[in-house]
């Protein structure tokens, strides 16, 4: 009997061990990452990071899930899911902007413990400095942005209008390219009847992008502890900025009802002279127009505070996440190493790193739309907000800016804007 | 002659308990969280905070206006065209039931969907509205970016598919008024007006009630067409108290604001649906 027992607990034993090691061995084989970003389609980040992706099973061995939204959903599906303390994907996405707020909401998990400083170094420091929030860093740059001015020079041409010349200390003016875009339009369209746009704005009523009027006139974006617009917003660079663009809107040059998503298309198909978007404009044209850039317009008057829109994406962890290590090693894949190279390669937009930003600058074969990137990433890039109540931010002051261009009273939507964010906040201070 | 015998008296109780369960865990179960959510502080501790800063806030207030005005127009329009709609539909011609599918069909297409056409419909750069009017000389009107016309426009969408649905019931109510009524009162030289508004009103003053409360219900929780045209502007012209509470759950992480605005409007619903109960019963009375 007594034998009968301990081969039965031998037995049962060495089937746990064996059920145990054949567990251990298979997650390790089969360890999925599961990765929320935004982007949907094959044209989209869906499409153009399954080679990246591809590259980093092939040398790990561990697939990546990846899902993907369509951008604002993002914010939504982060936030749902992080709220509820959802451990069911590993990395995210994360817009530079709500860094600070996903790292003092515990979304994320803090990354010094998986970035040595080498590697930290490896970035430019606005880049690195963007992913940290009270001295912790949360988020490793995908890669940074910047604004230019494009023009699709195949309709200047037909409307016979040359640019003046320009550079970097002598940059066109807003007021020039207006001027410059309404003789165009007259010239291509005027009756109006063909639909073209004569300057716009790629994230039309998105703070990325709009504010850097502001910002060029010499505003600030928020008050320095991030809580207030008061005397930030309500002050003569924004009214300015905010009353010079209107007129662009209502002297018919820039367009009213059409969304950000939108607008990039009208460009990209040849409807619009003019447009201050960003890097990746020129790989998207659908059309057969030539397209040229240029550095970003400045104000007249204001040609020492010329301010361009920056930031991208991070990458971040799920600070509920199962998976940290794997997570922080597919992020450095895609942030520093050969993920990272494949990214710039297909994606076109500006490095946060160093080396692959001296490649550029060194490179006399780099195109203009890089070098532009580079000096203007180096010179007048204008951080955003930083606050941990971005989201009330963001859309209090981008509904602003939607209104200024529907026609709403410059000086009365900045004032109800101020004070619609400190009713919003008032409970976070 | 007798009904159905049941001889074991649990089994009533066990055919409703997965409705019961499933109300109680959707339905009753997120309604009284809200509502005590309401006051908690973040922290859990109970507080009346939360609505001491929803009430200070101008927005609220703006959203609060905006839902009764929008309720004000919506409510009466929407049943007095579906009932239009369910007197023509209830006509005895050849062929009505065709007419009974084309009216009834908007109700098929998905509320988002609907929006999104008519997103595209009233666009003030290309959508076929605006050069319909333009035909007619009508300058470029910003059906969705104006704040004169947004509310509307939500209104327009909203109805479209929302009077169909409400027509089925007013037709349902409609055919089930004994034919006898109205044939006596033809005899007796009723005219149309006549007989609708003695005969035909007072017979669907049962169904009138349902529809009236079931779509006070349904208009004061709108929100999809808000959140896809106009995301509550322009100027906060069409900022409905659930766009609202949906801004401050997952745009600002406040829950406790949305747990407000949403317990607010279960009392408004509320209020509203006892008092239009009392009115149609005291009517009858």
């Amino acid at each position: 009997m007594k034998y009968r027992k301990m081969v039965a607990f031998g037995l049962t034993a060495a089937m746990v061990a064996g059920m145990t090691i054949t567990g251990s061995a298979e997650e390790k084989e089969t360890v999925t990452l599961k990765w929320v970003s935004q982007g949907v389609g094959e044209t989209g980040w869906e499409g153009i990071t399954v080679p990246i992706l591809e590259k980093f099973e092939e040398q790990t061995g561990i697939h990546v899930e990846a899902e993907f939204y369509a951008f604002n959903d993002l914010f939504e599906v982060i936030e749902t899911k992080c709220a509820s303390g959802n451990a069911d994907f590993d990395v995210m996405s994360v817009d530079v902007t709500y860094v600070s707020k996903y790292g003092s909401s515990g979304y994320l998990e803090p990354l010094d413990g998986y970035f040595t400083d080498e590697e930290k170094a490896k970035w430019d420091d606005a880049s690195y400095t963007a992913g940290v929030w009270d001295g912790t860093m949360y988020a490793a740059p995908e890669n940074t942005s910047c604004q230019e001015l494009f023009y699709n020079k195949t309709l200047l041409d037909k409307a016979g209008i040359t640019l003046p010349e320009n550079g970097p200390d002598n940059r066109l003016t807003y007021e020039q390219v207006a001027d410059l875009a309404k003789q165009a339009q007259e010239a291509l369209d005027p009756d109006g009847s063909q639909g073209i746009i004569g300057l716009d704005f790629q994230q039309v009523s998105r703070i990325y992008q709009m504010n850097m009027l502001a910002n060029s006139m010499g505003g600030a974006n928020i008050s320095e502890d991030g809580y207030s617009l008061d005397g930030v917003v309500n002050t003569e660079p924004w009214i300015k900025a905010m009353t010079w663009y209107q007129g662009l809107v209502n002297d018919g040059i820039a367009s009213r009802g059409y969304d950000a998503d939108q607008l990039g298309d009208l460009f990209y198909s040849g409807k619009m002279v003019f447009m201050v978007g960003g890097t990746w404009t020129p790989s998207n044209m659908t059309c057969e127009d030539e397209v040229g850039c240029t550095y970003a317009p400045c104000f007249e008057g204001y040609e020492d505070q010329v301010a361009t829109s920056t930031g991208s994406w991070y990458f971040g962890i799920n600070a509920q996440s199962e998976n940290k290590d794997v997570a922080a090693e597919f992020i450095k894949f895609f942030t520093l190493g050969e993920g990272s190279d494949m990214w710039l390669e297909i994606n076109g937009d500006v490095p946060s790193r160093l080396d692959k930003q001296n490649e550029i600058a060194e490179n006399p074969d780099a195109n203009d739309t890089m070098k532009i990137a580079a000096y203007e990433a180096a010179n007048t890039a204008y951080p955003r907000a930083v606050t941990p109540v971005f989201g009330e931010y963001s859309s209090v002051l981008d509904q602003a800016w939607e209104d200024v261009r529907n026609g709403a009273d410059v000086e009365e939507t900045l004032n109800y804007a101020v004070e619609q964010f400190d009713a919003a906040v008032a409970a976070n201070k | 002659m007798g009904g159905i015998h049941i001889k074991n008296r649990w089994l009533p109780y066990v055919m409703i308990a997965p409705t019961v369960i499933l109300i109680c865990v959707f339905k009753i179960y997120p309604i009284i969280a809200s509502v005590i959510q309401a006051f908690l502080s973040k922290d859990g501790i109970p507080t009346f905070d939360n609505y001491k800063f929803l009430f200070a806030d101008k927005t609220f207030w703006n959203s609060l206006k905006v839902t009764l005005k929008f309720n004000i127009i919506i409510i009466p329009v929407q049943i007095v065209i579906s009932f239009i709609m369910a007197l023509l539909v209830n006509a005895k011609v050849k062929g009505i039931e065709g007419f009974r599918t084309a009216l009834y069909l908007p109700f098929c297409v998905s509320l988002t969907v609907s929006t999104v056409i008519w997103q595209m419909l009233l666009n003030i750069n290309n959508g076929v509205m605006n050069s319909f009017l333009s035909l007619f000389g009508v300058r470029p009107i910003g059906f969705l970016i104006d704040k004169k016309w947004a509310l509307l426009s939500i209104i327009l969408i909203s109805s479209w598919r929302g009077c169909a649905y409400w027509m089925m019931f007013f037709l349902a109510g409609l055919k089930g008024i004994d034919r006898s009524v109205y044939e006596s009162a033809k005899m007796d030289g009723s005219g149309f007006f006549s007989t609708l508004f003695r005969i035909t009103i007072p017979l669907l003053k049962n169904t009138s009630l349902f529809v009236l409360v079931a779509n006070t219900t349904a208009n004061f929780l709108l929100f999809a067409p808000v959140q896809i045209a106009t995301e509550g502007g322009p100027q906060g012209s069409t900022d409905l108290l659930m766009y609202e509470a949906y801004k401050a759950a997952f745009v600002y992480s406040n829950r406790q604001r949305q747990a407000c605005i949403v317990t607010i409007l279960l009392v408004i619903v509320i209020g509203v649906c006892v008092i239009q109960n009392k009115f149609m019963t005291e009517k009858e009375a």
